[in-house]
């Protein structure tokens, strides 16, 4: 029994998207971003977020500070920023990449929400007067969460890429819930599974 | 303690270390059975298209160190699986080359030339089995090369490289595998710059952690396994699940691709010597070409199977020009590729192990693994030996020889008759699998930090991977400056010092001086030579 869920459309065996045939260079794009954020990085970030400077002067002793390594690191960027302004070509990301990416990132925050509050919200539900913290080691309490995750996430993604929420997805959801349980939960007492070791 | 007491105390640590089980009254140690468990697990993954050796052992340390813990008595265990894994997925990847016309591995392209040409032949076992003899022969070469050159290395550096060549040392390492790795010079700087301001964040020696924004979360700075799985494997399963999305999941990926060929019905029980004899010329060449390609930090397999290859060609279509030629099912084209990109597993363990560079993702994975044990900090310090006093991270150096060459002995005793059971792993969907693997990451992530935090900081780093592939960016270079970066800060900090605050301590001596040259020169000359790749 499968049923259609409306996901993001993604057109078939179209190539990856890309900005070639137009007149904008993806690597002068890339390469003006990049210089912007070694700027930034250079003249905002390290100076307002750093303690001592590029070289400090302790007890009359010159010591490399803190600001050295990561104002290299910005100069290295800036540097590899000019160098992709003279470098012709190059991919670029496409609205469609994003829309791709939001979508992911959609299906992974509803996962982790279902991972994080699923345990909480059952306990508060059926269990008066008791707290989810007192019932996380304790079954089926503490793999509600994980089982809810695995489901959003792992069906979630095989959906998107068949375009269909099938049974069969969700079935591998629960095998994989049931693995890492078997895995992590069973053989060993000091372990944590997702969400108990923050609630 | 001499050097061949040591040698034998590795050897012992291996064998007679910590019991995993035992049988009738036979005490299994736990290197052996996690080697073994590992090297199996490895031709599983490097047999099903869509997983590679990196991601088995990206699921599989936390996993182990869960397991194993945090003790000293962890690492041989622990680290001789990761071998395992990295050398079974090597001969695991040419399974699906052959039979499928898929290769499990990157670097298992070029098997697809002549193997499956073969087992279109009927000839699937013979191809099978020419695979296996090459990439064991071109592993077996690359582990006495890392034997024997790792320590002299090592003991090369200790005894000529001080604080301020050290220092340079990094520095040519970096920009050398910012130069080489990917498509454009100025990518790989881009990847290795951001690569050493990730690690700057939230660390430095002053009390306020720099970077952090004033906030808790950053002020840890980020966790080493959420950046390097974030950026290595998620990044890679959101590319994945997007170009299956848009070919089409249920159809292959790879151009040239064509349905299974007939099952072999060559019934042969072993590689006759004179199927043997023609293939050695090229294991031959082609294990030297892996060794020296895998000894160099950021080249990976695939050019060494592609350089292994066209020796092999050449010589091929001179020597012997009326025999099948490469590329139309020629038995030594596979010997050529196999050797070529096995031979690198064991050669790119000598930066790892005589300098500390990480060179490739698998040695990355087992300089995470040292470091979130403890007690063994690759690097030439991990070859000091002297007859007073004993050098534990010595003892698990040659520990660590002696993992290879048992994966070595498991994979010419039964690593050709597993590979040859594989097959069944290419018909496991890439869509099913990429999830499972992100799920798996996740879980494996949650239990090593225990805080949701982290999970939010992988999702970060697979967003970045993400966008990394899409922009034709390595993320590698990224992966080993973020390694790197903080060692590179502490040498330099002490070799300002150690030259009574000297500026220019990188040019005042000789050593340094041509390793800074180095470095500048192999951007240079890099960015010169490439072709530039106008669309």
């Amino acid at each position: 029994m499968t049923r259609r869920v409306a996901c993001w459309r993604l057109p078939r065996n179209s190539g990856p998207p890309s900005m070639t045939g137009r007149d904008v260079n993806a690597n002068t794009v890339l390469g003006l971003v990049v210089i912007a954020l070694a700027l930034i990085v250079l003249l905002v970030w390290i100076p307002l977020d750093t303690e001592s400077g590029i070289l400090e002067q302790v007890r009359r002793k010159v010591t490399i500070g803190d600001a050295m390594e990561p104002s290299l690191a910005a100069i290295l960027m800036l540097v590899s920023g000019i160098l992709l302004l003279v470098e012709p070509g190059g991919p670029a990301l496409s609205p469609a990449h994003l829309r791709w990416l939001a979508g992911i990132c959609g299906i992974l925050v509803l996962g982790f929400a279902l991972i994080r509050w699923t345990g909480p919200v059952m306990a508060w539900l059926w269990v008066d007067g008791v707290e989810y913290r007192l019932l996380r080691d304790t079954a089926p309490w503490k793999h509600l969460g994980l089982i809810t995750g695995s489901i959003a996430i792992v069906a979630g993604l095989i959906a998107v890429v068949e375009r269909r929420l099938s049974v069969r997805g969700i079935l591998v959801a629960l095998t994989v819930a049931g693995g890492l349980i078997l895995i992590y939960d069973l053989p060993f007492d000091d372990l944590l599974l997702p969400p108990n070791g923050d609630v | 303690m001499d050097l061949l007491d040591y040698a034998w105390a590795g050897v012992l640590a291996v064998f007679q270390g910590p019991v995993l089980f035992s049988i009738f009254g036979l005490s299994i140690s736990a290197t052996i059975a996690m080697v073994l468990f590992g090297f199996l697990n490895g031709i599983f993954v490097g047999a099903t298209p869509g997983l590679g050796g990196p991601m088995a052992m990206a699921i599989s340390l936390p996993i182990l160190i869960s397991i194993f813990g945090f003790s000293s008595d962890a690492l041989l265990p622990v680290m001789g699986c990761l071998i395992g894994i990295m050398k079974g997925a090597t001969v695991g990847g040419a399974v699906p080359a052959i039979l499928f016309n898929t290769p499990g591995t990157p670097d298992a392209y070029l098997t697809t030339l002549d193997g499956y040409p073969m087992a279109k032949r009927g000839e699937a076992r013979r191809a099978l089995k020419v695979a296996h003899f090459s990439s064991a022969s071109g592993d077996t070469f690359s582990d006495l090369v890392l034997i024997l050159c790792a320590p002299f290395l090592a003991t090369l550096v200790e005894r000529y490289l001080d604080l301020p060549e050290k220092t340079a040392l990094l520095i040519l390492s970096l920009s050398f595998i910012a130069a080489v790795i990917g498509g454009s010079v100025a990518k790989g700087l881009l990847s290795a710059g951001l690569g050493i301001f990730v690690a700057a964040i939230g660390t430095g020696e002053d009390f306020y952690p720099r970077l952090s924004l004033g906030t808790d979360m950053l002020a840890q700075g980020f966790p080493a396994v959420a950046v390097i799985l974030g950026v290595l494997i998620l990044g890679e399963v959101f590319r994945g699940l997007e170009d299956l999305a848009r070919s089409g999941y249920g159809r292959p990926t790879l151009p040239g691709h064509a349905p299974p060929g007939p099952p072999g019905n060559d019934k042969i029980r072993h590689l006759p010597w004179q199927d043997r004899r023609p293939l050695l010329p090229h294991i031959a060449r082609s294990a030297m070409i892996g060794t020296a390609v895998g000894a160099l930090p950021g080249i990976g397999s695939t050019l060494a199977a592609t350089l292994g290859h066209a020796a092999g060609k050449r010589r091929h279509a001179r020597k012997a020009p009326d025999a099948r030629a490469f590329g139309t099912g020629a038995p030594e084209g596979i010997a050529a590729t196999e050797a070529a990109n096995s031979a690198v597993s064991g050669a790119n363990l000598i930066p790892v192990l005589s300098l500390g560079i990480p060179g490739n993702a698998a040695a990355v994975f087992l300089i995470l693994a040292a470091d979130s044990i403890g007690g063994f900090n690759p690097g030439p310090a991990v070859f000091r030996y002297n007859q007073d006093a004993v050098n534990p991270e010595l003892i698990i150096a040659f520990g660590l020889f002696a993992t290879m060459l048992l994966a070595n002995l498991i994979n010419w005793t039964v690593g050709g008759t597993v590979m040859r059971s594989m097959a069944i792993m290419t018909r496991i969907p890439k869509h099913i699998l990429l999830p499972v693997v992100l799920m798996l990451t996740l879980t494996s992530i949650y239990v090593q930090e225990t805080r949701m935090a982290a999970l939010w900081f992988v999702i970060g780093f697979g967003i970045l991977g993400y966008v990394m592939r899409r922009l034709d960016i390595s993320p590698l270079p990224f992966v080993i400056a973020f390694i790197l970066g903080g060692r590179l800060e502490e040498t330099a900090r002490q070799a300002y010092a150690a030259t009574g605050n000297d500026p220019f301590f990188l040019a005042t001596s000789p050593i340094s001086a041509i390793f800074v040259v180095m470095s500048i020169s192999v951007i240079v000359l890099a960015q010169y030579r490439r072709p530039t790749t106008a669309s």
